[in-house]
């Protein structure tokens, strides 16, 4: 018996080592034919991505193409994952050793990671070939860092309000404008919402308005009523304001005390998505994203996309993800050139024209920018008068934020106050004083 | 499996005197032992048992003392975790929604499927083809499942508040409401897992003799009766296997609220797995979704004893 617990002893030692040992020897096999010794070896990069939408894999394919072509040493070896638990899947990645040269990184992370000292400083990389004065205030914002650059991002995008002119036409009431400084105010918008209402018995066939009792669009009505999030420099909450408490009762006492707006969560429970509610007319306007827009632009409907309706002044938030690469990459340089890619106007301009994203740089923005994407098919009439308004957005505030652990208190609160009855005062001071603790780690 | 062994192993020899030629060596002495051999077929799975279940076990049990987040150093916090736990405003809301969960969803698992094994027992027309609708959903998707029943719960179109309707009722916001989501959660999981238990009880009613039942009928016992005092006492080993398994398996529910409400609205349906992999894979604090782990472990190892005492005190063997 002694002998046999004697044999597998020694068998369990000689297969976990015989498994260290074939990845060392894996290891050093990769190692060479990855570093460019000659010049001519071919490098690989690994870049991850997740997958936003079928035409965003698509046109990144592309892009990488493109990039290839134009840098023949580089391989770049696309791996998109699923969407959902990316951060978890990159991050449990980057513990094991195992991270992607490049990948993707949400702005609601990127600070995160950066404070795990995981990125790779760019930062004398991009001042050689770029400026932060190139970017929107909102992408410069988020990509800056106390003065350094670890991520550099490809666009923004932006709450807006989409609205179905077909509804409009029938009710005969005019659009929402898309200039920002001729926007609804948010009684004009509350007035149409209630007058796009209709009501068949008790049964509401048509609702006014839709989207914003979701946090991210309520935040940009936060904004624009002059109130906040967090205090200058993110170690605080500072929501607990009259400015705050307005927007969110107004949104509140649409659904409820007007009926103009259905409840979100029934509404998802049963597969409808904003965008085919405003499809097929059961909604006359939606808050959404302005990504949506290249869904909404192939549904073959008249939708028309508007600025926010504004409490004091008219704005929005604007964020993207940025594109990052392994403090631990080999290949430094290579990753430099792909993430400088990345972040042109060649590349980003195939997802704008489709109407996924809208553009981070500035010379986009100017009149002979607008020309090199602007896409009948897709941006509806008046749209040139509206990019301003994501030019201009300011910077979403969770993204200047490190702990991740706020918004699910947030929606934790919020959702009390949508579904539960929990008043709009009780909401805000419960948001302040959780998320501070929190904060205060 | 010895037998087989021996056929398709023919360099085993059999067990009994082997016939000796010299002084056979120690490693062939050894190879000639059917433990041996046992080993190492088991070896496979015993060494895939201690990298993903033994190992990790103890390490997080280390964990559970330490702030990490994966990629930091790894801290050494002795009890804290454990303190903050207590403090924890959430995890105390998710501990008393574990506890609500279990509470309901373990005895009304039990009583309807020991109803319906009862009721398949009987001699009654398409028998198989009930046990098998019965059995389906335990096989089913929990994916497929969450999709359809979050289908079912929806206020406006959903069958749930169709027939509650018919019958004069009006029906809540299932899924959106704090008050309402979590029984919606629990109709769904016992729905789901009545199929497994009804088939132990099945098995659990092949294995009471009919001699009871027909010395009872001789007393003039009613069927009320017969149930009560012949086929609940004599299912109590069955019972008891069933009530700690659920128990077990209901403590540790995860994918149904996942799927079906993540852990929302506003937390009433967020249960202690759920709170852990949000801890754990969200936040990154493992060494906190350790601890809870833990709690969540100590809380099974409870429930477990408790109901081992209480088999032997009513001398069920």
């Amino acid at each position: 018996m002694r002998m046999s617990r004697m044999l597998v002893i020694v068998m369990l030692f000689s297969l976990i080592s015989a498994a260290c040992s074939s990845t060392t020897t894996n290891n050093t096999v990769n190692t060479p034919s990855n570093t460019p010794d000659s010049g001519k070896k071919i490098v690989t990069l690994d870049f991850m991505g997740w997958e936003a939408s079928p035409l965003e894999t698509e046109s990144v394919k592309k892009g990488l193409a493109l990039f290839m072509e134009q840098n023949p040493n580089i391989k770049v070896n696309y791996q998109p994952v699923p969407g959902a638990q990316y951060a978890q899947k990159l991050l449990t990645m980057l513990a094991g050793n195992a991270a992607p040269d490049v990948f993707f990184l949400g702005a609601t992370e990127y600070r995160s990671f950066q404070e795990r000292d995981v990125l790779l400083d760019l930062t004398a990389q991009f001042e050689l070939d770029m400026s932060l004065s190139d970017f929107i205030d909102s992408s410069a914002e988020i990509m800056n860092i106390d003065g350094n650059i670890y991520g550099v991002s490809s666009c923004t995008v932006s709450p807006v309000l989409y609205y179905n002119k077909d509804v409009f036409d029938k009710e005969n009431i005019s659009y929402p404008p898309s200039d920002p400084a001729k926007a609804w105010t948010w009684d004009e918008f509350r007035e149409a919402a209630k007058k796009l209402t209709v009501k068949e018995g008790d049964k509401i066939t048509q609702y006014g308005a839709f989207g914003l009792e979701n946090f991210y669009m309520t935040s940009a009505e936060i904004l624009s009523n002059g109130g906040s999030l967090f205090n200058a420099d993110g170690t605080k909450m500072a929501i607990n304001t009259p400015e705050a408490n307005e927007v969110m009762q107004s949104i509140l006492d649409l659904r409820v005390k007007d009926e103009v707006s259905p409840t979100a969560k029934t509404l998802e429970s049963v597969g409808m998505k904003a965008n085919q509610m405003l499809q097929t007319g059961k909604v006359a306007m939606v808050v959404d994203g302005s990504w949506a827009l290249q869904e909404l632009a192939t549904m073959d409907f008249p939708v028309g996309v508007a600025a926010l309706p504004s409490f004091q002044k008219s704005t929005t938030h604007g964020q993207a993800h940025v594109h990052s690469a392994s403090k631990n990459t080999e290949h430094p340089e290579e990753a430099w050139k792909l993430l400088k890619f990345l972040s042109s106007e060649e590349y980003q301009i195939g997802l704008i024209n489709e109407g996924l994203w809208m553009p981070n740089r500035r010379s986009l923005y100017t009149e002979e920018g607008i020309k090199k994407w602007y896409n009948e098919a897709v941006h509806p009439e008046g749209f040139k008068e509206m990019v301003m308004f994501f030019a201009e957005a300011e910077a979403y505030p969770f993204t200047l934020i490190t702990e991740n652990k706020v918004i699910d208190i947030i929606n934790e609160e919020t959702d009390k106050l949508w579904y539960a009855g929990q008043s709009v005062d009780d909401t805000l001071a419960n948001i302040e004083t959780r998320s501070n603790v929190e904060l205060a780690k | 499996m010895n037998a087989e062994n021996r056929l398709t192993a023919p360099s085993v020899p059999m067990r009994g005197p082997t016939p000796v030629s010299g002084k056979p060596s120690k490693l062939k002495k050894l190879l000639h032992k059917d433990g041996t051999w046992a080993f190492l077929l088991l070896l496979p799975n015993i060494l895939g048992f201690l990298a993903f279940t033994l190992i990790p076990v103890f390490a997080s049990f280390a964990l559970s003392f330490t702030a990490w987040d994966m990629l930091s150093p790894m801290q050494w916090v002795g009890l804290s975790n454990y303190t903050q736990l207590a403090n924890d405003e959430t995890f105390i809301k998710v501990f008393w929604n574990t506890i609500y969960f279990a509470g309901v969803s373990v005895p009304a698992g039990i009583v309807i499927s020991l109803f319906l094994a009862v009721a398949l027992d009987q001699n009654i027309r398409f028998k198989k083809f009930y046990r098998a609708a019965f059995f389906l959903p335990v096989v089913s998707s929990m994916v497929a499942v969450a999709v359809v029943w979050q289908f079912i719960y929806n206020p406006e179109y959903g069958m749930m508040n169709f027939f509650l309707d018919k019958i004069g009722i009006r029906g809540p916001d299932w899924l959106t409401s704090t008050v309402w989501a979590m029984p919606a959660v629990i109709i769904t999981s016992v729905w789901k897992n009545l199929g497994f238990n009804m088939l132990i009880y099945l098995a659990g009613l092949q294995g009471i003799s009919e001699d009871y039942y027909e010395a009872a009928d001789i007393d003039g016992a009613r069927w009320h009766q017969k149930f009560l005092f012949i086929t609940v006492p004599l299912l109590s080993p069955t019972t008891f296997f069933v009530t700690v398994m659920s128990f077990i398996s209901s403590f540790q529910v995860f994918d149904t609220v996942f799927l079906m409400t993540q852990g929302g609205p506003a937390r009433s349906t967020s249960v202690i797995v759920h709170y852990l992999y949000e801890n754990a894979f969200k936040y990154f604090s493992m060494g906190y979704a350790s601890a809870m782990a833990y709690i969540l472990f100590f809380m099974v190892l409870v429930i477990t004893l408790i109901q081992f005492w209480r088999q032997q005190k009513w001398g069920i063997h």
